[in-house]
């Protein structure tokens, strides 16, 4: 007032103003610009001044005789007795206290309150004294600056909401894993009762835009088991939850009762008031599932829900949106994992194909390498395997695989039921007839009772909780294999469409395998079958003789050889004895054997001589047709007297073994069968008692490693090396040392021993023989070393040959050969040497053999020479030293 | 926490209510200090507790409160203790009594509420539309709801002074009591009320606008012999208000027992 630069105007009229300021009281009070409230220690209203009436719409009859909490809203009552009161009676005052006093129209007033404690000298409150200043600006003012406080809040709750999906996301290597983050964030973000996603099915049983998604609940949360339930239930039932378009809320209302009434019901009883469907889906819009939200009244907490029932069908659009951004989000972590999944899976299916293309090529048997596939296919693909093979009898012998050892017995079980008696509906039949893949998604109950057969099928089948079947037919060029059927359990889950395709690999693989396996034994079970009808399994008795056969096929190859041994009882008491090989050991060869053989017995009816068996089988040979060429050894015993009559027909000469020595019989060789016809020479002589007679095929003495030579050589060796009367034990022998497990040929052997001479068995011719000349057996143990030229000599007296070629003891049957022996002591020495020099193999044989040898022989060992050379084109291909020595 | 009387007296726990802290006792326990061993204590967030203690898990019901009390009895090795609480304290402390009966001999419930919010057949006092109000104005004027009234007491003249008071009285920190707020005032424990087993006093002030008398003789009902006592105080805190009344009802039940 006395501030000289206030305007002068203002003390233009100060006698008014004067006035004015002498003010009455009584009026200031009543009309003060702030309310005025005088209580009672205890909060009771005494005074009242008008200005607050005026505000509040009350009269001070109304005010006074109330305490104040009864004037204030309900927070500001609270706030009264548990804050302000305290603290004025601690205090003494407050000052700028936020309260809403209600007006008589129910209005809310907002005010600023200031109160000081009157207290007496004792420190006793007398009286409070308080003051009211209408806020109403101001609070307006607060509340926005709350609101966009709130709404900054709110927006950074999400931003954190939305971060912190994400950081998860990216940690999770799992649908599950990206389903869990999504229902639990979503959840808390929105503030819902429960939330649930579901992921739609990718499977061949859906076409696109027909029907319903099938889906599967991948995770929820706070969803009770009832409306969880009824979600799921609506889900499968075809609620659209997988489709395009925004964040829908959908109140429980008339609309969703209609629809889907159980939902319904189910919601009202859990006291919820909407569902929000949030799309989940690719970054190409693809929709891959929904997640569903609950909203009503949040059951897991201990505290009482604010919200009135009905009050939270309306979501805020701020959050509809964060939920469309965490669909997203999800559905573009879903592909990630997803890939990365397949990604991982391809490379194990990739491995697991590997190992079964591996176990196939492995050469076990068919049988061993289904079993393999299968016991490997329950450690990587499946839980349970069943392999049908498909038979002359349908399909038959099952194997079968189970992952879990605890199962085996089910499945063995199984494989024992359910074959014979399946019919049609079975989806391995199916699998097998359609020539398709057969794959039943979650079989259930009522699948069960439909394909299997018995009460007792039907029992283990449940048993082993199959939940879904893959049924494969192994079918190679049209033709039907079999089938392979993977089944999942319970603990393994659904197959996917990649595990189908691996499967479908699988089975390609295995019929490609099976079908070159089946083919291969199919051979090799004909060829041996022949084989065995071919060799007689033990030869007939011969009295006075031991005789023993042995018949080994090559170790390699077909497995099946051209070689035999026969012996035949002919009429009138002589034996034939038959060693051959035909060329190659494939079935082919055994094919013309048997022929050879037939052929052969056929032939002799007629009682031939060996020289002219091989004669009428060189003219029989172009009717025969026979593909291949053969050698072949034919020999005639008279039992009775040892009498022994060979023709050779490109063979290998015979091994006389006696006294200790072995020597190559000088069996002159003929032509070769299926060569150009030749004729044979005949061999005659007699065996001694004791003395052993050898007949092989060249498998016994020709090596890739060795010579003809040297492996006739080794056969004389072996042969002595041992006792020589006993034909089995000098087969083994033989075998043992010359043949070993890895032959390139087949081996056939015939080994004759005429037995010690019996007086009271042979009294006749063998008794004159020995009268005039000595002979001397192998088993004559006592013979002189120096002696055994002249014993093994002995041991072959020349019987009834035209031609004698030695003076000693052996003749050159005359038979068509008119050949003069060699002028040597053994003659079967050089001839066997010759023949290992025609063959390429000696020349100094062959010098030896032409300096004492006809034209005619020369001319009979170049046509064995011929055929001998095909051979061992045969055998050694592309070698060329052979050719040079030609 | 602070404890005084003799060490081996009968122990008296006094337990505060929302909105302040132990100062709340300050007129009551002199009353008893003589022949008590008394133990007042802030819950935490309140007054002088550690509010690193805070955990919204554990303190998202009253259990974690109750279990927080059990722990200073146990602490201190107290038995038989009379357990005096104020407001939800009341509730706080029927849960302690079940959670651990074995410490506790007696119950004094000052304006108790097992349910502020109403219900079938049930009067609380407020509506939900109260309670929610209440929480939303905690939520926009946090500061007032903690402390911020204290440091005008002393006036504007003399800041350092009203820091010093706004040290002393009723500080509680914003967060918590808004969570507190929300804890006391949407829990329900009616249905503890029948298993307390210790003897109970009821002390129901006249016209108490946040603990109706319709509501502490539906605690007395509830509790199996508890006694009712009505003060003449009005309003919530009579311990306050009328710490000698509060003190003598105190006094005779307890003489009763």
């Amino acid at each position: 007032m006395t501030d000289p630069s206030a305007p002068r105007d203002r003390l233009e009229q100060p006698e008014e103003l004067a006035r004015l300021l002498v003010e009455d009281p009584a009026d200031l009070y009543e009309h003060a610009p702030c309310g005025y409230l005088s209580l009672l220690p205890d909060g009771r209203v005494v005074k009242v001044n008008r200005t607050f009436c005026d505000w509040t719409g009350l009269t001070p009859g109304a005010v006074v005789g109330l305490r104040l909490p009864d004037l204030l809203s309900a927070g500001s009552r609270v706030f009264y007795e548990t804050h302000l009161a305290p603290l004025l009676r601690l205090q003494g005052a407050v000052r700028e206290a936020a309260l809403d006093v209600v007006r008589a129209d129910g209005s809310v007033l907002p005010c600023l309150l200031n109160a000081i404690e009157v207290r007496d000298e004792g420190g006793r409150p007398l009286l409070v004294r308080a003051t009211v200043f209408e806020a109403t600006s101001r609070r307006r003012y607060e509340r926005a600056l709350l609101a966009a406080q709130r709404t900054a809040t709110e927006s950074e709750r999400r931003a954190r909401t939305l971060q912190q999906v994400v950081s998860e996301l990216a940690a999770a290597a799992s649908p599950e894993q990206v389903a869990e983050v999504v229902v639990r964030r979503a959840r808390a973000a929105v503030d819902a009762s429960g939330a649930g996603l579901w992921l739609a099915v990718p499977g061949p049983d859906h076409v696109s835009g027909q029907g319903p998604v099938p889906v599967v609940l991948a995770a929820s949360d706070g969803l009770g088991p009832a409306l969880l339930a009824e979600l799921t239930a609506a889900a499968e039932g075809g609620a659209d939850l997988v489709r395009s378009g925004g964040v829908r809320t959908v109140p429980v209302g008339p609309a969703l009762g209609a629809a889907w009434p159980e939902l319904a019901g189910a919601l009202i009883g859990a006291a919820q008031d909407a569902v929000v469907v949030v799309p989940v889906s690719a970054a190409d819009d693809r929709h891959l599932g929904a997640l569903v939200l609950v909203l009503g009244v949040v059951g897991d907490s201990e505290l009482i829900s604010l919200a009135e029932p009905g009050t939270r069908g309306a979501l805020p659009e701020a959050d509809a949106e964060l939920l469309a951004t965490l669909g997203r989000q999800a559905g573009q972590a879903l592909e990630r994992v997803r890939l990365h999944q397949e990604t991982a899976r391809q490379a194990t299916r990739s491995a697991f194909l590997l190992d079964a293309a591996r176990l196939m090529a492995a050469g076990h048997g068919v049988a061993e390498t289904i079993e393999r596939i299968a016991e490997l296919a329950v450690s990587r693909l499946a839980d349970m395997c069943v392999v049908d093979l498909m038979t002359e009898g349908g399909l038959v012998q099952p194997v079968v695989a189970h992952a879990d050892p605890a199962r085996r017995h089910l499945i063995e079980e199984l494989r024992d039921v359910h074959l014979p008696r399946r019919d049609g509906a079975h989806p391995s039949v199916r699998a097998m007839v359609e020539h398709r893949t057969i794959w039943l998604r979650g079989v259930d109950e009522a699948e069960l009772v439909r394909f299997t057969t018995s009460p007792r099928h039907l029992a283990v089948t449940r048993a082993l909780e199959l939940t879904d079947l893959i049924c494969v037919p192994l079918v190679l060029e049209n033709r039907p294999l079999g089938v392979i059927s993977l089944g999942a359990d319970a603990r393994h889950g659904l197959f996917t469409e990649a595990d189908v395709e691996t499967a479908e690999q699988l089975a390609l693989q295995m019929s490609q395998g099976m079908d070159v396996a089946q083919r291969y034994e199919l051979e090799w079970r004909t060829s041996h079958t022949l084989q065995a009808s071919l060799l007689p399994p033990t030869p007939p008795e011969v009295p006075g003789y031991a005789l023993a056969v042995r018949y080994l096929p090559a170790s390699r190859g077909a497995d099946v050889g051209g070689d035999f041994h026969d012996v035949v009882p002919l009429p009138g008491g002589d034996v034939a004895l038959a060693v051959g090989d035909v060329v190659g050991h494939d079935v082919t060869a055994a094919a013309t054997m048997g022929q050879l053989r037939s052929v052969h017995r056929a032939l002799l009816v007629d009682l031939p001589g060996p020289a002219a068996l091989v004669d009428r089988l060189h003219g029989s040979w172009p009717l025969l047709g026979l593909p291949r060429m053969a050698t072949a050894l034919f020999a005639r015993l008279d039992p009775a007297t040892g009498d022994l009559r060979i023709a050779s027909a490109g063979h290998l000469p015979p091994l006389l073994v006696a006294g200790g020595r072995a020597e190559l019989l000088d069996v002159r060789p003929g032509r070769l069968l299926g060569a150009p016809p030749g004729p044979a020479p005949e061999w005659a002589g007699r065996l001694a008692p004791g003395a052993t007679l050898v007949f092989y095929t060249d498998g016994l003495v020709e090596s890739r490693t060795a010579d003809l030579d040297a492996g006739l050589e080794r056969l004389r060796a072996v042969a002595v090396q041992g006792p020589t009367t006993d034909p089995g034990a000098l087969c083994d022998r033989l075998l043992d040392a010359l043949a070993g497990p890895r032959r390139a040929d087949d081996v056939a052997l015939l080994v004759l021993t005429r037995l010690p001479a019996d007086p009271l068995a042979a009294p006749g011719r063998a008794a004159d023989h020995r009268s005039h000349r000595p002979v001397i057996g192998a088993g004559c143990e006592e013979a002189a070393v120096e002696q055994a030229r002249s014993d093994l000599t002995d041991a072959l007296e020349g019987a009834s040959g035209d031609v004698s070629v030695s003076g000693d003891a052996m003749r050159w049957s005359p038979g068509r050969t008119e050949v003069p022996a060699p002028p040597v002591a053994f003659p079967g020495l050089d001839v066997a040497a010759g023949l290992g020099s025609v063959l390429g193999l000696d020349p100094a044989a062959v010098r030896r053999l032409v300096t004492g040898a006809v034209d005619r022989l020369t001319t009979v060992a170049g046509d064995v020479a011929d055929g001998l050379r095909l051979l061992t084109r045969d055998a050694f291909p592309g070698d060329p030293s052979r050719d040079e020595d030609r | 926490m602070r404890v005084s009387g003799p060490g081996t007296a009968r122990p008296m726990v006094f337990a505060h209510g929302f909105g302040c802290d132990q100062t709340m006792w300050r007129a009551v326990v002199p009353h008893f200090a003589a022949d008590h061993r008394v133990v007042t204590f802030d819950h935490v967030g309140a007054g002088g507790s550690d509010l690193s203690a805070y955990d919204p898990e554990r303190h998202g019901s009253l259990r974690g409160y109750a279990e927080d009390l059990v722990e200073v009895v146990r602490e201190l090795d107290l038995t038989d203790v009379v357990l005096v609480g104020h407001s939800v304290s009341s509730m706080i402390g029927v849960l302690a009594v079940l959670t651990a009966p074995e410490r506790f001999g007696a119950l004094v419930m000052v304006g108790p509420s097992p349910r502020y919010v109403d219900d079938e057949d049930y009067t609380g006092g407020f509506s939900r539309a109260d309670v929610a109000a209440l929480l939303e104005s905690l939520d926009s004027n946090p500061a007032q709801w903690s402390a911020a009234l204290a440091p005008l007491v002393a006036g504007p003249d003399n800041p350092d002074v009203a820091l010093e008071l706004a040290e002393s009285f009723c500080r509680t920190d914003p967060r918590i009591a808004r969570d507190f707020a929300r804890v006391t005032f949407l829990s329900d424990n009616r249905d503890d009320l029948p298993a307390v087993r210790v003897p109970t006093l009821v002390l129901q002030c006249t016209d108490d606008a946040i603990a109706p008398e319709v509501v502490g003789r539906y605690v007395h009902s509830r509790v199996p012999g508890s006694v009712f006592t009505r003060l003449s105080a009005t309003g919530h805190c009579p311990h306050l208000s009328a710490p000698e009344e509060t003190a003598a009802a105190i006094r005779a039940f307890l003489r009763t027992l």
